[in-house]
């Protein structure tokens, strides 16, 4: 017998909570009315992209549905770039791998990822001896504030500059005033020197190419390029659902993520298949010329094959990560990410069902929905998230899921 | 595996299957509306309530109830009746309701009343089950009782059936949805013709008296009939038939803002919440007449209007009724 009428009761009051919180209120609201206007705006300079993104949505559903084949193309791929390919059943397989590629006592630095928030990775790698930094500004305050993120691309949405400017004069230990410019300034000073004595970089992936094996990450930072550019070792870790087949494919991934994430045009896009190497003496390959000389990759399952596998859920998959619904959502317009268990929102409800956190802790995540269906109307896929969240109601109401 | 879920769920789904109604209301009461209309009970066209609107008043003091009381404490579940007590009785809306307005309980039984005549005025011969009426159950398959649903389906259709009617017109686009898209899949050769109220309005728009208003309105459209029904352009065409000067709000049509109500029961501050949000950019359109065409809505947007806000919020079909009237 699960009962959940008191996680409901809990629920409700920390929505309650967020929803008088002021900060939380100015902040989205203000990031609600950019995205609408940055979208709507590269949209009609790049007109293109809907129709792209109905050809992203068929590339979605046949790497999808062949999943193994893809997930078997790509190890290979990276194996054949000098690289190491692992696979990770669970959460706990995936730290377990990492860990044993870090060992202890290292510095580690690494770059925004949803999947290293589904693992708790870098409390584990702290946990285990070694000290991690979160390179993406946002995440890094998060960091130093010990909260979680409130939004999948902008996890500090929540928090002013002033309550920045605070964090970090009691960080550094020197007066940094409330000015958005001298705040980036101290973090940029403070990671650069980061970069280059740290001995892992971790990151995550937009997208992969099967056939090439190349990690394609977008940013606009900077911080990624230098987190995988500079340390000697570089670990990838990325959800099996990223795969397509080919490079071609991935770029047209890519280009509909960014588009529909805000970007318009990404400061920056990496594109990583293995370790740095050079041929310049007598032609003799030598691997980490300035780049890493070790590559890894960790393909993560932890529930999204057998997400693959529910014809009524496949399609959640498809997800860009772009965040689109979630400004478009009106319970996350006032809650931000306490809709929410990791993954937040609608389509965050249904992956904290399967991957993260699993249907008790979905339930009532899954009631809060509204199921008003303006997600769908935003998302690039076209994800059906009401009838995902329908579906997901009717086996909690009669108990038929699997804990 | 059993699970428990919130009381107020339970009580909601065992009231539609064993009552017929999610808060158990009478079928007398329920039609009490149709008195004087004389409705027959056999024709081509049905026209159905679902017992939606005239369940308004009542939904909004069970929200008060939940709201001041802790879901998971015992006064509550005292308040909502043991679930074998429900088993056998179901709860009492006069006991539970007592604090009920007589104007709300006016107002929204009104509503079925004023759509039957303006049908009427537009010339459509309609027949209306009254008291054996029974609520579709879209709130089963909104809440996951799809199991439910599919035994309760049955007898809704056998009631159905009894009126010979051909077409249904639902006044609640929630009923029209899960008559359209849920029915057929549960029931073999569910095969009536589904219509929204406002597609029958439309299809003789040109008939609707002329009504003064001095103000302009702003539509609200409603998630289910914009986004599931695709019906937004008509509302705008009724409109402006009857002369009406129309206000957009920024996020409107099938990007319009939901009203918060769906969440009402389970989390009926953050309901008020967004209905409050969403009333204010509904006025940002430059109007403070809000029409509406879904009696949750209606709700929620009431119960989202901050206190001494002046806003007028009206179902539509209150507002087509001054021009029976006139
Ligand atoms: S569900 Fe759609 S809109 Fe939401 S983040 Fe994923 S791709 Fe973007």
């Amino acid at each position: 017998m699960t009962d959940f009428r008191k996680d409901f009761v809990k629920y409700a009051k920390s929505l309650n909570e967020a929803s008088e919180d002021k900060n939380i209120r100015t902040a989205i609201s203000r990031a609600v009315s950019s995205y609408r206007n940055t979208v709507s705006e590269t949209l009609e300079r790049f007109p293109h992209t809907p129709a792209l993104a109905e050809e992203v949505q068929e590339i979605k559903t046949r790497s999808m549905a062949t999943l193994d084949t893809l997930l078997e193309q790509a190890m290979a791929s990276v194996e054949r770039n000098k690289g190491k390919a692992f696979y990770a059943k669970d959460h706990q397989a995936a730290l377990e791998i990492a860990l044993g590629i870090i060992g202890k006592g290292k510095t580690v630095v690494k770059g925004k990822s949803m999947l290293g928030e589904e693992l708790h990775l870098r409390e584990y790698l702290e946990e285990n001896g070694n000290e991690v930094w979160e390179t993406d500004l946002g995440e890094f305050i998060l960091q130093l504030r010990k909260e979680r993120p409130m939004h999948i691309l902008s996890p500090s949405i929540h928090v002013p500059r002033e309550q920045v400017a605070e964090v970090f004069t009691k960080f550094f230990k020197k007066e940094v005033p409330p000015d958005i410019a001298e705040e980036v300034k101290v973090v940029r000073e403070f990671l650069r020197e980061k970069y280059f004595t740290s001995d892992v970089g971790i990151s995550g992936a937009n997208v992969v190419a099967a056939d090439t094996g190349a990690m394609v990450i977008i940013e606009n930072e900077g911080n990624v390029r230098l987190a995988t550019g500079a340390p000697p070792v570089h670990i990838v870790m990325v959800g099996v659902e990223k795969l397509v087949p080919t490079f071609q494919d991935a770029m047209k991934v890519a280009e509909v993520t960014w588009r529909y994430a805000q970007y318009g045009v990404p400061g920056y896009v990496n594109i990583v298949s293995g370790p740095s190497k050079t041929g310049d003496i007598e032609k003799v390959t030598t691997y980490g010329a300035h780049g890493p000389k070790e590559f890894y990759v960790i393909f993560v399952d932890n529930g999204r094959k057998e997400m693959a596998r529910e014809e009524k859920f496949t399609q959640a998959l498809h997800c860009l990560r772009c965040g689109g619904c979630m400004y478009e959502c009106p319970v996350f317009q006032v809650t931000a990410g306490h809709f929410g268990h990791t993954y937040m929102g609608g389509i965050g409800t249904v992956w904290t069902a399967f991957v993260s956190g699993g249907m008790e802790k979905a339930a009532p995540l899954v009631y809060s929905c509204l199921r008003c269906g303006r997600c769908v109307e935003r998302c690039p896929m076209s994800i059906n998230v009401p009838a995902m969240i329908g579906e997901l109601r009717e086996r909690i109401v009669y108990g038929t899921y699997e804990d | 595996m059993e699970t428990k879920m919130p009381m107020v769920l339970d009580v909601i789904s065992e009231n539609i299957i064993k009552h017929g109604s999610p808060l158990a209301l009478k079928g007398s009461e329920v039609a009490s509306w149709a008195k004087e209309l004389n409705l027959p009970v056999k024709g081509d066209l049905l026209f159905y309530t679902g017992g939606e609107y005239q369940m308004l008043p009542f939904i909004d003091s069970l929200v008060k109830t939940i709201t001041h009381l802790d879901q998971g404490s015992k006064v509550f579940s005292m308040m909502m009746g043991a679930r074998n007590i429900l088993n056998k009785t179901g709860i009492s809306p006069e006991k539970m309701y007592a604090s009920v307005l007589a104007k709300d309980k006016d107002r929204y039984n009104s509503v079925c009343f004023k759509a039957a005549k303006v049908l009427k005025e537009l010339g459509y011969e309609f027949c209306y089950s009254g008291s054996e009426e029974l609520y579709s159950g879209a709130l089963l398959y909104e809440l996951g009782y799809l199991k439910d649903m599919k035994d309760y389906a049955k007898r809704v259709v056998e009631v159905i059936k009894k009126s010979g009617a051909k077409t249904i017109v639902c006044l609640s686009p929630h009923a029209a949805e899960v008559f359209k898209f849920v029915y057929p899949k549960l029931i073999e050769g569910f095969d009536f013709e589904i219509c929204t109220y406002i597609d029958l309005v439309w299809e003789r728009r040109d008939k609707l008296a002329k009504i003064s208003s001095p103000e302009s309105v702003v539509i609200h459209d409603s998630c289910r009939l914009a986004r599931e029904l695709n019906i937004h352009q008509e509302l705008r065409d009724i409109l402006e038939s009857v002369g009406a000067e129309v206000k957009e709000a920024q996020m409107n049509r099938e990007w319009t803002s939901c009203c918060g109500g769906p969440i009402k029961i389970l989390f009926p501050e953050l309901s008020h919440v967004i209905g409050g949000r969403r009333v204010n950019e509904l006025k940002d359109s430059g109007s403070s007449h809000i029409l509406t065409s879904c009696p949750y809505c209606l709700s929620a947007l009431e119960g989202g209007r901050a206190k001494g806000d002046s806003a007028v919020i009206e179902d539509l079909i209150e507002f087509l009724y001054r021009g029976v009237k006139a």
